[in-house]
């Protein structure tokens, strides 16, 4: 492990620690628990079955902080359609249910994981209008949505579900059995609901060791890999737009020889010059990609959910080596098909093959574009490095045009009660002020742990908004937040000497506030409409970002 | 023999280029249509009938000057009741201030044409026609301040300050200069004391910030140099830090000058075009009832 690896550890181990009192204990939302372990020893956690494997004590002592066991009431909910956990249940006793609550309520829930239209790195500035959103991007959004609609009437395609289930079914899983962990370890919304049917004694693990778990036991890492094979990876291919067109039964055949792949940040997937071996397709997280250039490597673009790695080495018949290095930028979920499956795939399915060839196509022509204009490398690089590549509304002021006057400040000061959700401060980028204000994340690593599920999104990709009235002020999801848009405000008031929590009677309230782009208004977000020279604009992805630039040029 | 291509990019239309130094081309263009309007106007004016602001000619200039001069004054109204604009859906903020700039300035055209292109006789009126041309240059000084400072702050300066938070961010670096000093030796205190640590009490607005931002910088850092030659390694690591705070400090410095002059422009345009309106009011009363 190497040090920023180590660093990482640490830091997460500390603020889990911290954490470790508040997040399991019950906060009237979470009535459901009848009783909570305090941290387990070394000699507990080595009587269950799933920690047997481990030899390693200091990996167990490491794994303690993140793990407890609950016991739940009959009928008591564990998690919510939509909700971001950043733990797994592993049944010990008792059984519970699964099903589908807010289908009907919700249509969009059936967005594919697999989503193209996430990220646009070829975009055309030239061709794409100044608005909020590109009409490329709305075509996208539109296609997507009209995809889901045309699906199999009986068994709709959750994105995210944990299992595959039909429409108004109940499933029930048992002893020995683990759910909740593929959307923990993705950071992808739970797309079923999941209710106790009886008292049951849940082992609690959260992500972190989760993960080192997985990391360090084969075993595991199969068991969940099957898991996920059993429960979701044909859903997932099948949304994939890739493989939209493929029949079932091939599908099926391709999710027992498909390889999953996790890696950690800097992880190398393909290095530039070794021999090809597979087509990747990105679960989750993002990937850079690089090349040599000169006595350097340049960063040629990136891929995100849905994209695919080895399409341009694949097809063409006399390349045999990697054209590119590929690198996690963070935790990073792939498919590996085989050359053999991918040999099959585009023989079979011509329509596949047509739609890589596209994707080759622009890739060369963006990676050339990132030779033939090293700014543009550079940009994606420091996008990379910053997170901008998560942001689904970023608020950008162009530092050529603003006076520095404040309406934006004051407006969105104005519209929220007297407190600015933002401040007009940040990191710059060429003359861009990149503001400390909500990115709206696709993936919010400021709706795990939230104890109260005060802070959430309606669904993928809409806003990611604060309830007051849930919130309690812990400050976990300003602490999850990487960008500081998050700040913590004092409501003035204490706590009641009642309060369910008694850590926190008779101290003060506070209250977690964030951009919520004024979604509870009827105008669009006020720092963009007040500002009196159209310098304050939000861009919702980096090819946008990067048009905006080239503009200003 | 083949036509030879010329290699040179053929220049952008006027209107394109126009997109360079003005925010809305289209408000420009129609601020323009309106002008040779009114100007055909007033040769009509003048080659029908007499230039005068009691007939017919006079009262409609007046009339749309006044309206003008109104309509640009709602832009501090919508400044300061930001909620209910938003609210009633009244608009960006962007083309309120388009119409302030663009409508104030054709608002002066029209008095010039209302009063003849004369210097009017009576004190109300002298006045009117005074503030006018007063709050129009002044507007038009702030034009060119708010494109001018923007662009210099952002090109020469590597961070970004909200000016209310100077003074907050003087006293942080003033508390880490002063911690810094501890484990210095006294040839770097002697220096701190001498050359810096005036500096890091408050703010210091210099006329060179609006001249060379960067120069003014680079040439007040000099004078770390001829000590940094004389150090010990660990004791230049300490002065490249206290070097780095002071430049930091000398970046809030030309921060603070130049938005200090945004926010001084502001008083010298916007008390008097209130002074203007009432007087205007006064005017129009005082045409209508008698």
């Amino acid at each position: 492990m190497n040090e920023p690896d180590l660093m990482e550890v640490k830091q997460t181990e500390a603020k889990r620690i911290a954490q470790y009192n508040d997040r399991w204990n019950a906060f009237g939302v979470n009535t459901g628990i009848v009783k909570i372990s305090d941290r387990l020893s070394l000699a507990e956690l080595k009587n269950y079955e799933l920690f047997q494997e481990y030899d390693d004590d200091k990996l167990l002592e490491k794994l303690l902080p993140d793990i407890s066991i609950a016991t739940w009431k009959k009928g008591a909910i564990l998690f919510e359609e939509g909700t971001y956990l950043d733990l797994a249940f592993f049944i010990l006793d008792g059984s519970v249910e699964i099903f589908l609550k807010r289908l009907q309520e919700a249509p969009n829930l059936g967005r594919p994981i697999f989503d193209v239209s996430r990220t646009m790195p070829a975009f055309d500035s030239k061709t794409a209008p100044a608005g909020d959103k590109t009409v490329t991007m709305e075509t996208m959004l539109q296609s997507q949505l009209r995809r889901q609609d045309q699906g199999d009437a009986k068994t709709r395609y959750l994105s995210a579900l944990d299992v595959d289930l039909p429409g108004g079914s109940v499933m029930r899983l048992g002893p020995g059995e683990i759910l909740g962990e593929i959307g923990a370890m993705n950071g992808w919304p739970q797309s079923v609901t999941a209710r106790t049917a009886n008292e049951c004694k849940l082992l609690q693990i959260r992500t972190p060791a989760l993960r080192q778990m997985r990391d360090e036991s084969d075993n595991l890492k199969k068991r969940l890999d099957q898991l996920y094979r059993e429960r979701s990876l044909a859903t997932h291919l099948k949304t994939t737009p890739l493989l939209q067109n493929c029949d079932d039964a091939f599908i099926q055949a391709l999710t027992q020889k498909v390889e999953l792949v996790s890696l950690r940040p800097k992880n190398v997937v393909s290095k530039e010059g070794d021999p090809v071996d597979a087509l990747y397709l990105v679960r989750s997280g993002f990937v850079k990609l690089s090349q040599q250039f000169g006595e350097e490597s340049i960063v040629a673009t990136y891929l995100s959910k849905g994209m695919t790695l080895g399409e341009i080495e694949l097809l063409l018949d006399d390349v045999e080596k990697w054209k590119f290095t590929a690198t996690s930028v963070e935790y990073c979920d792939l498919v590996k098909i085989s050359r053999a499956d991918f040999r099959e795939l585009v023989r079979k399915y011509p329509a596949v093959e047509r739609q890589l060839w596209e994707t080759a196509v622009a890739r060369i022509k963006e990676t050339g574009g990132s030779k033939k204009n090293i700014g543009r490398a550079e940009f994606i690089d420091a996008a990379l490095e910053k997170g901008l590549m998560q942001g689904n509304s970023i608020l950008v002021i162009d530092l050529e045009t603003c006076t520095r006057c404040d309406d934006c400040v004051r407006a969105c000061a104005d519209t929220h009660g007297g407190r600015p959700r933002f401040v007009r401060e940040g990191d710059k980028y060429e003359n861009f002020l990149i503001t400390k204000s909500c990115y709206h994340c696709y993936d919010p690593l400021c709706l795990i742990g939230c104890p109260t599920g005060a802070i959430r999104r309606a669904n993928i990709g809409a806003v990611v908004e604060i309830e007051d009235q849930l919130c309690i002020g812990c400050k976990t999801c300003a602490g999850n937040c990487p960008y500081d848009a998050i700040v913590m405000t004092d409501t003035g008031t204490v706590w009641a000497m009642d309060a369910l929590e008694e850590n926190y009677r008779g101290k003060a309230r506070l209250l977690a506030s964030k951009c919520d782009r004024c979604t509870k208004t009827n105008h669009g977000p006020a720092c963009v409409n007040n500002c009196p020279h159209g310098c304050a604009i939000r861009v919702s992805s980096l090819g946008e970002f990067q048009g905006l630039l080239e503009r200003r040029k | 023999m083949a036509e030879k291509r010329s290699t040179h990019k053929p220049a952008p239309a006027f209107w394109g280029r126009a997109r360079n130094w003005v925010e809305s081309p289209d408000w420009l263009r129609v601020f323009l249509i309106a002008t040779v309007a009114c100007v055909a106007a007033y040769a009509v004016n003048i080659a029908v009938s007499e230039a005068a602001p009691g007939n017919w000619w006079g009262l409609t200039y007046g009339t749309l000057a006044s309206l003008l001069m109104a309509g640009a004054g709602l832009y501090a109204l919508r400044r300061r009741m930001t909620k209910t604009a938003l609210t009633l859906r009244l608009g960006k903020a962007q083309p309120w201030l388009q119409f302030h700039l663009y409508g104030g300035t054709l608002a002066l055209l029209l008095t010039f044409m209302h009063v003849g292109f004369k210097i009017p006789s009576g004190f109300l009126t002298w006045w009117l026609w005074a503030l006018s041309i007063y709050i129009t240059v002044s507007g038009l000084l702030g034009v060119w301040l708010q494109k001018w400072i923007p662009k210099i702050l952002a090109s020469g300066l590597a961070m970004e300050v909200v000016l209310e938070r100077v003074p907050e961010l003087i006293a942080e670096l003033r508390k880490k200069s002063e911690e810094l000093m501890k484990s210095c030796s006294e040839p770097v205190r002697d220096f701190y004391r001498k050359n810096v640590a005036a500096a890091l009490v408050q703010e210091q607005p210099r006329w060179i910030y609006y001249i060379d931002i960067t120069g003014g910088i680079q040439s007040r850092l000099k004078q770390f140099e001829y000590l940094h030659k004389f150090l010990p390694a660990a004791e230049k690591s300490h002065l490249e830090r206290l070097q780095l705070y002071y430049r930091t400090k000398l970046e809030i410095d030309a921060q603070y000058t130049l938005q200090k002059t945004l926010r001084w422009w502001m008083y010298t345009h916007v008390p008097l075009s209130l002074v203007l309106l009432i007087l205007l009011g006064f005017h129009l009363f005082a045409v209508w009832y008698y």
